[in-house]
């Protein structure tokens, strides 16, 4: 398959059909485990895309690879036109147009909530403090926890922190938001509403790469599956085809453990 | 059919009752400790009785009857006035102490950190061999093996005229005052303010627009222009003192005696290599993921270090700090074995001019308690500052 | 479904490849590792040659200007003192016990460690040559004492000694592991034999111990009694009797606060004061002993403490739910869980105290450290100034002591490390 088809694969979906993250054939080492074998794809500008598989096929360190949280070791990342390679100002580039959620939500515990999102924007895009806390209040409306920007994230319920994440993210103004299994670590009461902001934010537009395996999300939302397994991609495609008629072996074999 | 309601339990006999069997324990346990400490009270008051010595504290208040070299202290003044001396001796080395072997420790830990081989294994080393000799031993080396043999006060070396290194201690140049010093200190305030002012002026700025505040380079610049003006404003703010060899020691100058400056550098060493391994252990104890967000968010090397790394460090390193910072003020009681006059050789002192020796190592425990409640009471109070909040 | 491409073919998979390879030539290591930066190029250089200096020196004064008869005179006092010389036949069967005993201990050891990694109850560590490379601090220093000793009968005799821990460890080796525990009572007893072999039956007691012997014994001596004294204070520490808890803090909290010093001085200048006038006054060991055991046992109990405190409340709520009492839920369920997690702080404690053995000098006792001063004092030696060449060696026999157990500790902290049982 050429990389013109998977171009237009991408334009079929949503939006407009202008590239935003292109990997051709990345490889990643960890010692001797290779953790991605030679991975190809394309996500388009405001497309969503879920990535499932069993663990340890490489969905994380796919989108780590991303904004550069691992280095690969062989093949070519472009986002949004920006090569990704060991120049530091590429680097540092992407990770501005680049937010990323992770598992843990990693929140800085020595800071307030307002303090966590408003920390990148001060001191990276160099906004004026009245403006960032206006960004920041904008932002926690939207992820519903205005009345918690005084507090310390260890002060929240793990929901709230993942929301806060997704605001403190989302405050860089990214152009790609990835989301590194948001869900995992909450309990289930907790997990709907961070799928809300998520939705939300789908809708809004926003170019997304989503690692979960939160099978009703991907239904509801997103515009293409990647189902990895042993750091190789599997099969691609909508929700509606891989749920239903998953063309490859493995594939069937993990839908029929997890639905 | 009414269900029968079981009889209400019988109280239990009294040695099968947990609340009675409890208090019994206790009281138990409180009439051994008790019976203890009478037992040798007793046997105290008889011995000492015997040996014809005080059985209370007033020798507290006895005249000393030995010198120490303290402009502050007579051989007439009393034994607690001596302690008192001792104190301020081992708060002298203690304090100087803390300061740079944190320092030190501060420097070599990040060295141990650094992506420079060479570094790297220089700062292992030290912190491997340091760490594992005993402090009296670096001590004593550093007294006997090195200060006092430096050469003798009448060839000993003169740096410049400025400094005077001998075995009798280390002499530098120190400030006299000096007419024009009210005026120097006078423009230093002023400046002081200004730089203050500067700082916050930039902070606002930064806060309103954003646009780096360089605050650290405004405020440093206005105090070293404030310092070059006050010194040519006042003429000379101070004379200066400068070490002049006599025969037997010198005079001007500030001198530290080689028992100060032996201790002073071997409490330092060895603290700094365990500081070291408090601070390498602290920066690696914060969590991959916050390096990670940092990275994320784009921050940079530095700034990631500035506001997300080191707050979180150091809040993992005050307690194991505070406990470096007790281990030193205890070890100084070391400086016994080289005469350095600090709170443990006053009392040796003391118990050989016939104070009575239980007593008088109790009074010197307390003495150590004390500097031990001040330190653990400034480290709770910034530990509590620093708590991270948390449900 | 529409005519879309929808899925990728799956891309065929690769052979085996290899990750790019790592083997970095000499001068893309240094550049790397050395000078990546200009400012790592100029740490280098400075460093580089303040390490050459200091390297220089030092192997200069080592090699070339040291006096080292002193210590080679003095080797003796450096290892007994006043080791009545009659007796000292009696130091080398204790040595030779305590060799069979620890060769059994570690060979008994290895082999049930080798059937937990086999059963998959402990990570498999180490590699190849482990066990050389573990003990080369300790050659190390047997080989620098041999070496001032030059003597063929102390070299055959170390070498004999070396030669029964091996046997003793292979005898330990095929030891089933059910009779595991009787390995430990055997060592144990056989610390004890050791012991008597020197003190018994006209033996010298220890009293008249000195140099490395009475370090050792000391440090040996201070950790195994206040071992049972510091645990009992760390639970008396935890009880529910607040009588009891107040007790053991105060105590606990008042030695910590003081200098050991200032207890070996209570113990040198006062205990005599605290006992019955008709009683016999221990001798000076005696007491130093008891202040390192006081003193010891506090910071002990803090390390209890916290292996207590690492055991998880449900243990001790399942315990009693299945109806056991609270002395036995202690002794069968905490205990042995807190213990396992504290060996690596007992073992520090341990290295503690044996640097700290050195203090005794300060109250008159003639261990290895105030054999180094005495020994300048002697009328061949006074006035040459030859206390560095003296206080390097103490130095290296702590050093090569203390650095040997902090990395068997940091081994041991690995092994027990989390994850596992």
């Amino acid at each position: 398959m050429t990389e013109a088809t998977l171009t237009a694969d991408a334009t079929a979906a949503r939006g407009t059909g202008e590239p935003m993250i292109v990997m051709e054939g990345v490889d990643k080492w960890f010692g001797d485990f290779q953790a991605l074998k030679g991975v190809d794809l394309v996500v388009g500008k405001q497309e969503v895309v879920v990535v499932c598989g069993p663990s340890g096929s490489g969905k994380s360190t796919l989108i780590r690879c991303i904004n550069r949280l691992e280095k690969h070791d062989k093949g070519r990342i472009v986002v949004d036109g920006i090569d990704l390679s060991d120049d530091v100002r590429n680097i540092q580039e992407i990770r501005r147009e680049v937010g990323i959620v992770f598992q843990q939500f990693n929140l800085f515990p020595h800071m307030t909530v307002l303090e966590n999102i408003t920390l990148a924007p001060r001191h990276v895009r160099r906004w004026p403090k009245a403006k960032a806390r206006e960004k920041a209040m904008e932002l926690l409306e939207r992820v519903q926890i205005p009345e918690q920007a005084g507090k310390y994230p260890g002060q929240l319920s793990g929901g709230q922190q993942q929301r806060v994440a997704i605001a403190r993210a989302l405050a860089m103004e990214p152009k790609i938001m990835l989301f590194d299994e948001p869900t995992s670590a909450l309990d289930p009461e907790m997990i709907k509403e961070v799928l809300d902001a998520m939705v939300d934010l789908a809708e809004s537009g926003m170019t997304m790469i989503v690692v979960t395996h939160e099978m009703g999300f991907a239904r509801a939302v997103c515009d293409r599956i990647v189902f990895m397994a042993d750091g190789e991609i599997v099969e691609v495609g909508p929700p509606e085809h891989f749920f239903e008629n998953p063309q490859e072996e493995r594939t069937k074999q993990f839908l029929s453990q997890i639905l | 059919m009414a269900v029968a309601t079981p009889a209400l339990a019988k109280r239990p006999p009294p040695w099968r009752n947990v609340r009675v069997r409890r208090w019994a324990l206790q009281a138990l346990f409180l009439l051994v400790v008790v019976a203890v400490v009478v037992w040798i009270y007793e046997n105290l008051t008889d011995n000492l009785r015997a040996a014809n010595q005080r059985t209370d504290f007033t020798f507290l208040r006895q005249q000393a009857g030995f010198a120490i070299p303290d402009p502050g202290f007579s051989s007439a003044d009393t034994i607690f006035q001596a302690f008192l001396v001792g104190a301020k001796n081992t708060a002298k080395v203690a304090f100087l102490g803390i300061l740079l072997a944190t320092v030190l420790g501060v420097v070599i830990g990040v060295a141990r950190l650094s992506t420079n081989w060479l570094v790297r294994r220089a700062a292992a080393i030290y912190v491997e061999t340091l760490r594992n000799i005993p402090v009296l031993v670096i001590i004593l080396f550093w007294y006997l093996g090195v200060l006092i043999r430096l050469r003798p006060l009448d060839e000993g070396s003169d740096i410049l005229g400025l400094v005077n290194l001998s075995n009798r201690g280390l002499v530098l140049p120190w400030l006299d005052r000096t007419g024009g010093t009210a005026v120097f200190f006078a423009v230093l305030a002023v400046a002081a303010a200004a730089a203050v002012a500067a700082f916050l002026w930039r902070t606002r700025r930064f806060d309103r627009t954003g646009e780096p505040h360089r605050r650290v380079l405004w405020a440093g610049g206005i105090l070293v222009v404030g310092l070059v003006v006050g010194f040519f404003a006042s003429g000379m703010p101070f004379g200066l003192s400068l070490p002049e060899r006599g025969e037997f020691a010198t005079a001007g100058g500030f001198r530290l005696s080689p028992e100060y400056g032996a201790l002073l550098i071997a409490l330092t060493l060895y603290t700094a290599s365990h500081i070291a391994e408090i601070v390498r252990g602290s920066i690696l104890a914060v969590q991959k993921g916050q390096t990670e967000a940092a990275n994320a968010l784009g921050l940079t090397g530095f700034q990631r270090l500035r506001y997300v790394v080191l707050p979180q460090a150091f809040r993992i390193s005050v307690p194991p700090m505070a406990n470096q910072y007790l281990n030193l003020t205890k070890n100084s009681s070391l400086g016994i074995a080289i005469g350095y006059y600090e709170l443990t050789r006053i009392y040796r002192i003391s118990v050989a001019q016939a104070a009575p020796a239980p007593q008088a190592t109790l009074v010197l425990m307390l003495f150590y308690l004390a500097f031990s409640l001040f330190i653990a009471g400034v480290t709770n109070l910034i530990n509590r500052r620093l708590a991270i909040r948390g449900r | 479904m529409a005519t879309r491409v929808d899925t990728i073919e799956p891309i065929p998979v690769p052979e085996p490849e290899r990750p790019p390879t790592r083997r970095v030539p000499p001068q893309e290591w240094a550049r790397e590792n050395l000078f990546s930066t200009w400012w790592n190029s100029l740490l280098t250089v400075v460093f580089g040659a303040a390490l050459a200096w200091a390297l220089y020196k030092v192997t200069r004064f080592v090699f070339f200007d040291a006096q080292w008869q002193i210590v080679e005179r003095n080797l003796r006092n450096f290892v007994v003192f006043h080791f009545p010389r009659g007796e000292t036949w009696r130091v080398w069967a204790a040595l030779f016990v305590v060799a069979g005993a620890v060769g059994l201990g570690a060979g008994a050891a290895a082999t049930r460690r080798e059937i937990e990694v086999e059963e998959g109850r402990a990570p498999a560590g180490g590699g190849r040559f482990l066990l050389v490379r573990r003990a080369v601090p300790l050659v190390l220093l047997v080989a620098v004492l041999l070496a001032f000793a030059r003597s063929l009968e102390a070299t055959l005799l170390v070498l004999a000694a070396a030669a029964v821990w091996l046997v003793f460890r292979l005898a330990g080796r095929r030891v089933p592991a059910r009779h595991a525990r009787w390995v430990a009572a055997i060592v144990f007893a056989a610390l004890v034999a050791a012991y008597l072999t020197i003190t018994a039956f006209g033996g010298v007691p220890w009293d008249r111990w000195g140099g490395l012997l009475l370090t050792v014994f000391l440090a040996v001596g201070g950790i195994a009694l206040s071992f049972p004294l510091g645990v009992l204070l760390a639970l008396g520490r935890r009880s529910t009797l607040p009588v009891v808890r107040w007790v053991c803090i105060v105590y606990i909290e008042l030695i910590r606060g003081v200098p050991l010093i200032t207890v070996l001085f209570m113990a040198a200048f006062a205990l005599g004061f605290f006992l019955p006038a008709t009683w016999d006054k221990p001798g000076l060991i005696t007491r130093a002993l008891v202040a390192f055991v006081a003193f010891t046992a506090a910071y002990v109990a803090e390390v209890v403490r916290g292996g207590l405190q690492s055991v998880p409340p449900g243990q001790i709520e399942a315990a009693q739910a299945v109806g056991l009492s609270p002395l036995r839920t202690t002794r069968l369920i905490v205990l042995p869980q807190a213990l396992r997690a504290v060996i690596p702080g007992l073992v520090g404690q341990f290295i503690s105290l044996f640097k700290d053995t050195s203090l005794v000098f300060i109250i008159g006792l003639t261990e290895i450290l105030a054999v180094a001063e005495i020994a300048t004092k002697q009328p061949d030696f006074l006035g040459q100034g030859l206390i560095v060449e003296t206080l390097l060696f103490v130095s290296f026999i702590y050093w090569a002591g203390s650095y040997w157990m902090s990395r068997e500790s940091q081994r041991l902290e690995a092994r027990l490390g989390v994850g596992y049982r």
